[in-house]
């Protein structure tokens, strides 16, 4: 097979229609989108052609300015007036560009539906959720007022939403997150489309609600014989859901493949280099993550030749000549990769470890000293805080309490990780707060470096401070746009008092210990990417040489092939540092690679508290088993083997008042017990026992058989 | 409903310490007998003091005797008092608020109207030449000081009226037919209120349009309207549908407390047009240091101001959800 295509050949011979001798529902030829702005011309899809067969689902994965939500908007024609499409979409045959609004609207909602991103903001807030299921029935079928109630009841329900026709006068505010996505489902495949697109559909939501709106909309697509077009950055959720991927980088597809394929025998050094750089969660050995060296390029002043060239560790002069098209793979002719040298890393088999090279990791100072001998950095005891809720206008009084942090105890020692994990509203948040106003707490105690922080005089309170650092998660927010670097950098050594010359010194340090240049101190946070800023950040934390540096979800609004080399230089830093992490994240592959010990919390209590193996190969607790048995693992086989425990229902109100168990009511292990041992769960708190590797729970779960509770605690 | 009657009992405290409050800071600051020691031939002593005690406002007698006598008389009899020339309070502030109402309904309602209309519909049209256009003109007529504006429209019409050769525009006062024919005096206070409504209605709609305006873009662009149109509704009507009402709860708030301006008159229209509404007074009334009459108004306006709160927020509370009690 000839390997080189010219451009001007139609990309049809490339892409076998009717396959299975279906036509397919949607076929996109050689999309082109580009938007003004005043930067110059953003040629954000350049050439995407694929085509979606009926029932079958099509990935499309890519990191943010890759042109994978473009691409979805422009096939619904939502993308705003500014914004030029050019090639071909066809839907069940029929050409959708070059239709005006009020024709291109008879087909959105009818025959394609689409799922948004953000739940939250994705339904009109004045109303109700049944007039907004009403109004897209009503759109498109003649339907009388009972037969549209009775579809909408029956829709709620399928998407799995108690009560549904009670529910239908709700408003989107009384519906969490979760639910509300369940309702953006339940519109969408209201009139039976033939496509569904769903961009980003759980990004925005916890990994447990993730796992229950993925079937969801695994069922929705059983009921529907929809097509589904699903988005998303994440090679986990990918990997489990989709037929075929299409991998996009800067606005073009770089390789398509069956998901098997793709990630077993990946063609593309830009596929290899994201396999490569995803945490799996599934696998313990103390891999180093591989991070893609560089930033996507502008998509407003492209690179001659492949835009990947320049972070290729195997490119040639020759990629810099011309952009390679998508062609099929030798040996392989269901595999499609724009990569010159394509079929001759397949035909060799590479993997990603041999593309890319990554420094071996930093040797510990500490890695002789086991844990026992090690002195404790911080230690929290049963740390308590609750918000008063309050009623009544001028004589204000107290009707209950948010138990926002309700009993957290753990302890981190030098040089070690511990991570934070647990579902939005579970009280990460709080405890940071806590424990970095080094003030005494309302409840339970808190000690930095062995100093009981409630006992502290001004002064050492003030000199503690410097022990104790934080990085945010958003480096877009958390340093002062009007700072250069430098500035940052010099702030909180001159509070401490440092000289000028120790300060210059000190500056140039930080900036080679997390692999930036020196000379850039005089640049602004803005000259940065989201990755460089990340580092700014924690090279500010690190100024004072703190013991203790708190990493507030450092990598989540990173992209994942940036992700891989912050992670990779945190784990150096602390290996020659010995600074000890609290590390709060919500990604739990992160914290499998990230952590030695992790504590995972619920409702304001930690669940669990142990070292990561112990807890992510044995764990004891039935949510910490159902958090990590939600995760998607980058990895098809394994998702398609698998069995998944979904919790059902949502993360209780923190203010509801639970005497017992705070996980009972979503417990899987206790609807298995008698009842009379339910009775203790619902009636005691447990608290955690154990050695190393502690639970709170009355029926643990055995480590040898798991799914069974084993003796009470 | 009880919440409404929490608010209102709660408004009613607020309204009356702070009409208490101005009542002593008039009390202080203001000299009535100042208005009898500039007269010529300067009135004696003795009678001076007969007259302001005779209206309560004698500075010899204690500041809470004083209160409390005209507390007294507003709880038990609705008597707000007497000004420096023995004039009632109560009747001189009615008949005032009756010019201004006059005055200021239809500018009001007129303005409202316009202002989101418009904000809306360019909106729709940001950054096209409509929007443009208009937005400069709001623009403009928002930097324009309201005086200038004003004597600008009185100098337009005179030019018109000269022009024709006959009055068709009259620029003091509400009315001056005095006969009885009803629809003699409605045309004649039509061509009494045309300039003082046109100033009014631009002043009122040129925020509102402003505004409107910005809400509007806000929520058009919201994931939701975006929702809409992925179910079918094509542009226009889902920004009709979904975007109009919740960018409507700002205005909600503002439209209720222009209302309440309604009934409190403007200052600077009400001085160009020569009317006897309710702002002009209040300022003579502070010139001539009419304690009673100004402490009146100024309860009169809170009241205003305070009932404008409580509909902004039943009516919020109408178009937004979110906000309604469980």
């Amino acid at each position: 097979m000839n390997a080189i295509v010219t451009a001007n050949e139609p990309a049809d011979r490339l892409i076998r229609p009717g396959e299975f001798g279906v036509d397919p529902v949607l076929s996109v030829r050689d999309l082109h989108v580009s938007f003004a702005s005043e930067a110059g011309t953003v040629r954000a899809v350049r050439g995407v052609s694929f085509d979606l067969l009926p029932g079958r689902t099509l990935g499309i994965v890519g990191e943010s300015g890759s042109g994978k939500s473009v691409t979805s908007l422009s096939v619904m024609g939502l993308l705003d007036a500014n914004a030029r499409v050019e090639g071909s979409i066809r839907l069940k045959g029929r050409e959708l560009l070059g239709l005006t609004e009020n024709e291109l609207s008879k087909y959105r909602g009818n025959d394609m539906a689409m799922v948004f991103q953000d739940p939250l903001s994705a339904l009109t807030p004045v109303f109700t959720i049944g007039d907004q299921l009403a109004e897209a029935l009503d759109l498109h079928q003649d339907l009388s007022r009972k037969q549209v109630r009775d579809r909408s009841v029956e829709l709620l329900d399928l998407v799995g939403i108690p009560n549904p026709a009670e529910r239908l006068k709700s408003f989107p505010h009384q519906f969490s997150g979760g639910m509300r996505q369940r309702v953006m489902i339940a519109i969408a495949i209201a009139n039976n489309p033939d496509v569904i697109i769903a961009d980003e559909p759980t990004t925005a939501l916890d990994v447990t609600i993730q796992a229950q709106v993925l079937d969801v909309l695994k069922t929705a697509q059983r009921e529907t014989g929809a097509a589904v077009v699903m988005i998303t950055h994440d090679l986990g959720v990918v990997a489990g859901v989709a037929d075929d991927v299409l991998v996009m980088y800067a606005g073009r597809p770089v390789e398509k493949a069956s998901v098997d394929q793709l990630y077993a025998r990946p063609a593309m050094p830009y596929t290899m280099g994201l396999l490569g750089a995803v945490p799996r969660p599934d696998r313990g050995e103390n891999r180093r993550l591989v991070p893609i060296q560089g930033t996507p390029p502008s998509l407003v002043d492209l690179p001659v030749g492949c835009p990947f060239a320049p972070r290729c560790p195997v490119a040639t002069d020759e990629c810099r000549v011309a952009e390679p098209d998508l062609v099929p793979v030798a040996g392989n002719e269901d595999q499609l990769a724009a990569c010159i040298r394509a079929d001759e890393l397949a035909a060799q088999g590479v993997t990603y470890d041999q593309v890319f090279t990554v420094d071996e990791s930093a040797p510990s100072v500490l890695a002789d000293v086991p844990r026992a001998e090690r002195a404790p950095v911080l230690e929290v005891t049963d740390l308590r805080k609750h918000f008063p809720l309050t009623k009544g206008g001028i004589l204000r009084r107290t009707v209950g309490a948010v138990k926002a942090v309700d009993g957290v105890t753990f302890d981190v020692r030098e040089g070690e990780t511990l991570a934070l994990v647990g579902e939005s509203g579970s009280g990460k948040t709080t405890t940071l707060l806590e424990i970095l106003k080094l003030e005494a707490p309302q409840g339970g105690t808190i000690a930095v470096l062995g100093k009981n922080v409630a006992e502290l005089p001004r002064a050492e309170r003030r000199a503690l401070r410097r022990e104790l650092q934080i990085v945010f998660q958003d480096p877009m927010s958390s340093l002062d746009p009007r700072l250069p670097v430098y500035d940052v950098l010099a702030e909180p050594l001159h509070v401490h008092g440092w000289s000028k010359q120790r300060i210059n010194d000190r500056i140039a340090e930080l900036m080679k210990l997390v692999g930036l240049n020196p000379d850039h101190v005089d640049r602004f946070p803005s000259q940065f990417s989201g990755g460089q800023r990340q580092r700014i950040a924690i090279a500010r934390a690190l100024a004072v040489e703190p013991k203790l540096v708190v990493l507030d979800e450092p990598v989540s609004a990173l992209d994942v092939s940036i992700q891989a080399g912050v992670i990779n230089l945190l784990e150096d830093i602390q290996a020659t540092l010995s600074v000890a992490f609290l590390f709060v994240a919500h990604d739990l592959s992160v914290i499998r690679h990230a952590s030695a010990r992790v504590a995972v919390m619920y409702l304001g209590q930690v669940v669990e508290l142990g070292d990561t193996e112990a807890v992510f190969t044995a764990p004891r607790h039935p949510y910490t088993r159902a958090l990590l048995s939600a995760v998607p693992v980058p990895d098809p086989q394994v998702e398609r083997t698998r069995e998944r425990i979904v919790l059902t229902g949502d993360l209780p109100s923190p203010a509801a008042q639970i005497t017992g168990c705070r996980f009972a009511s979503r417990c899987p292990t206790r609807a298995l017990l008698p009842p009379e041992k339910q009775q203790r769960c619902d009636t005691e708190l447990p608290v955690l026992t154990g050695q190393d590797h502690t639970v709170a729970c009355h029926f643990p779960v055995s480590p040898e058989n798991p799914g069974l509770p084993t003796k009470e605690n | 409903m009880r919440f409404i009657l929490r608010r209102l009992a709660n408004y009613v405290v607020m309204l009356f310490v702070a009409t208490s409050l101005t009542y002593f800071m008039a009390s202080f600051f203001m000299d009535p007998r100042s208005n009898y020691l500039a007269r010529n031939p300067r009135p004696p002593m003795a009678s001076i003091d007969a007259s302001l005690t005779a209206a309560n406002i004698n500075d010899k007698t204690p500041v809470l005797e004083r209160y409390w006598h005209w507390l007294v008389g507003v709880v038990t009899r609705w008597d707000w008092g007497l000004s420096p020339t023995q004039e009632p309070v109560s009747g001189a502030i009615s008949s005032r608020i009756g010019a201004s109402v006059q005055l200021m309904t239809l500018a009001t309602v007129l303005g409202i109207v316009l202002g989101i209309s418009i904000g809306v519909y360019t909106a729709i049209r940001q950054y096209k030449w409509q929007d443009r256009v208009l937005g400069s003109l709001s623009t403009f007529f928002l930097v324009v000081p309201t005086p200038v504006l004003a004597l600008g429209v009185v100098i337009a019409a005179i030019w018109i009226n000269q022009a024709l050769g006959f009055r068709l525009f009259y620029v003091t006062g509400l009315h001056s037919y005095s006969g009885s024919n009803f629809w003699l005096k409605l045309s004649d206070l039509g061509q009494h209120l045309v300039l003082p409504t046109i100033v009014l209605s631009i002043i009122t709609g040129v925020t509102y349009h402003l505004t409107q305006r910005t809400y509007l873009l806000d929520t058009m662009n919201a994931d939701y309207v975006r929702t809409a149109r992925a179910k079918g509704l094509p542009l226009m009507t889902a920004i009709r549908k979904h975007a109009l009402r919740p960018s409507l709860i700002p205005t909600t708030v503002q439209v209720a407390f222009t209302v309440a301006g309604v009934f409190t008159g403007a200052v600077i229209t009400e001085t160009v047009f020569a009317i006897n509404g309710l702002g002009r007074y209040f300022i003579t009334s502070i010139v001539q240091n009419d304690i009673n009459a100004s402490v009146a108004i100024a309860a009169f306006a809170g009241a205003c101001t305070l009932v404008a709160a409580l509909l902004a927020d039943v009516a919020v509370a109408w178009i937004d959800p979110r906000v309604r009690l469980s």
